[in-house]
């Protein structure tokens, strides 16, 4: 297995709170990667430090055997990140966000056109290509959000809260959405949903105040738990067995 | 260099297609301000000059400038809020691509705010045309830079919700401070010395002087030049920290 991403040490402190605290992991090319953990669990922070948006306090992580530290640009051009937020030009058409991404992307037009084909493809973009952003349900603006992070092909893809807010018929069809992407990049997930890790992740990592707790394959966290599903696992895990 | 060039280019263009599309800004930028220029001159011209047309073209263009803070600002504050800057950044554009086509995409509309507020004023009364508009069309482009570098700044520290309320004092001081609306004559010196040494005024004076005639250089035209750059170039500055750091903290 090749290594995409391998954190030592990473620390982000703001002022008196310790957002995460020496995280050491390694996350493998092709993978799916689920970031498990209540609010303020460091997840989000854990992927902006990834992503070179946060500086850490201390520590390093590399990502491809880039530095997060040293090597900003070179791991911009290889990552791409949908943040909880729907990041999307919200006064242009579908089609235009999609041409507007790719050429600052740096695609010339003959990649533009193959990438945009791709993409209407696994997102089913073709009825909606010429509607305005901002008059698209939730989960088209979502789905949006995530197909502009595909057009620079990136080999590691942040998803933070992919599905927050979303209808269950939404959500699903986002599932479906990533799954097909499975294997194709390597996947960092965010979620608070936890059927939503069991159905997608290839392994599992639990935050809770900064800290990993565990990280392992859901059998492997079944099999620490003795539950039988992800939401109790977690629970047992989140609240040191407490609440099981 | 030239991946930066087009980086702001493609930036510029979809920044000026947000606000093109957004019909507010169309009607606050140039809707009301020529409503504004018609009705006031219908109905005061001739009770006070204040509101002759060469005195009232050149004040509605900088006062419809100041509709542009406005604008810029809820786009950067919409961009900052819904993470699309930050994934712009992920995408290796610079703060500075950024700024360049927030201003750049503005360039535009303002173009048009001149010649609109110019023209129409001179249909109304011929007696404006002349070479001078020309060099006040210009001169308002120089003015339009402070209320661009005024948007980034808000836009940069306010939020979505919070840059309509903040970018309303921008638009009432354009509107009381520049004297526009009344003779200032009356007021106390205090009040005069307050107005000269803010921008507002000074942005009005610049392009009404150029407009009407330049008598004394320094006095009508270098002072409120300098005024006006000294405070876009400040307002610059500050925006661009802002912005940065915004970008950083994001």
């Amino acid at each position: 297995m090749i290594t995409a991403i391998k954190i030592n040490d990473l620390t982000k402190n703001y002022k008196d709170v310790t957002a995460v605290d020496r995280l050491n992991l390694e996350i493998y090319e092709g993978e799916l990667f689920s970031l498990l953990g209540i609010n303020g669990a460091g997840k989000t922070t854990t992927i902006k430090m990834l992503a070179t948006l946060v500086k850490p306090t201390s520590g390093d992580a590399k990502v491809f055997d880039y530095s997060i530290l040293k090597d900003e640009e070179r791991i911009k051009e290889i990552i791409d990140i949908s943040m909880q937020e729907t990041a999307i030009a919200r006064k242009l058409t579908v089609e235009e966000n999609i041409e507007f991404y790719g050429k600052l992307s740096g695609l010339d037009k003959l990649e533009l056109n193959k990438t945009k084909k791709a993409i209407y493809e696994t997102f089913g973009f073709d009825k909606i290509a010429k509607k305005q952003a901002s008059k698209l349900s939730g989960g088209w603006q979502r789905k949006l959000s995530i197909a502009l992070a595909l057009i620079s092909k990136p080999k590691i893809l942040f998803l933070d809260e992919p599905t927050l807010g979303l209808d269950v018929i939404a959500r699903k069809e986002l599932w479906k959405t990533i799954n097909e992407l499975k294997g194709k990049m390597t996947i960092i997930l965010t979620t608070h949903y936890m059927e939503e890790a069991e159905a997608l992740s290839d392994r599992i990592g639990i935050m809770k105040d900064g800290k990993l707790l565990f990280v392992g394959t859901k059998d492997e966290l079944f099999s620490k738990t003795s539950k039988t599903n992800v939401e109790d696992s977690f629970i047992e895990i989140v609240s040191g067995g407490e609440l099981a | 260099m030239k991946k930066s060039l087009s980086r702001i280019i493609i930036l510029t263009k979809r920044d000026f297609k947000e606000i093109l599309r957004d019909p507010l800004s169309l009607i606050f930028t140039l809707g009301m301000p020529l409503f504004m220029e018609i009705l006031f001159y219908l109905i005061f011209h001739k009770l006070t000059p204040q509101f002759e047309m060469k005195y009232l073209a050149p004040g509605i263009v900088v006062f419809a400038q100041s509709f542009i803070a406005l604008f810029v600002g809820l786009l950067i504050a919409i961009d900052r809020s819904t993470s699309f800057l930050t994934r712009l950044y992920v995408s290796n554009a610079k703060s500075y691509e950024f700024i360049f086509s927030y201003a750049l995409s503005m360039i535009p509309i303002i173009f048009v705010q001149s010649l609109l507020f110019f023209l129409v004023g001179g249909i109304i009364d011929s007696s404006i045309f002349s070479i001078n508009m020309i060099f006040a069309i210009l001169i308002s482009l120089v003015t339009s830079l402070l209320f661009i570098a005024i948007g980034i700044l808000l836009g940069s520290l306010c939020n979505e919700k919070s840059i309509g309320g903040i970018s309303s004092i921008v638009i009432a001081g354009q509107s009381v401070l520049s004297g526009m609306w009344f003779p200032i004559e009356g007021l106390s010196e205090g009040m005069i010395t307050f107005m000269n040494i803010l921008p507002f005024r000074n942005a009005t004076k610049l392009v009404q002087n150029t407009m009407n005639g330049i008598n004394d250089v320094y006095k009508d035209f270098l002072i409120p030049l300098i005024i006006v750059i000294a405070y876009t170039i400040v307002s610059f500055i500050l925006a661009i920290v802002a912005f940065k750091r915004k970008m950083k903290s994001n």
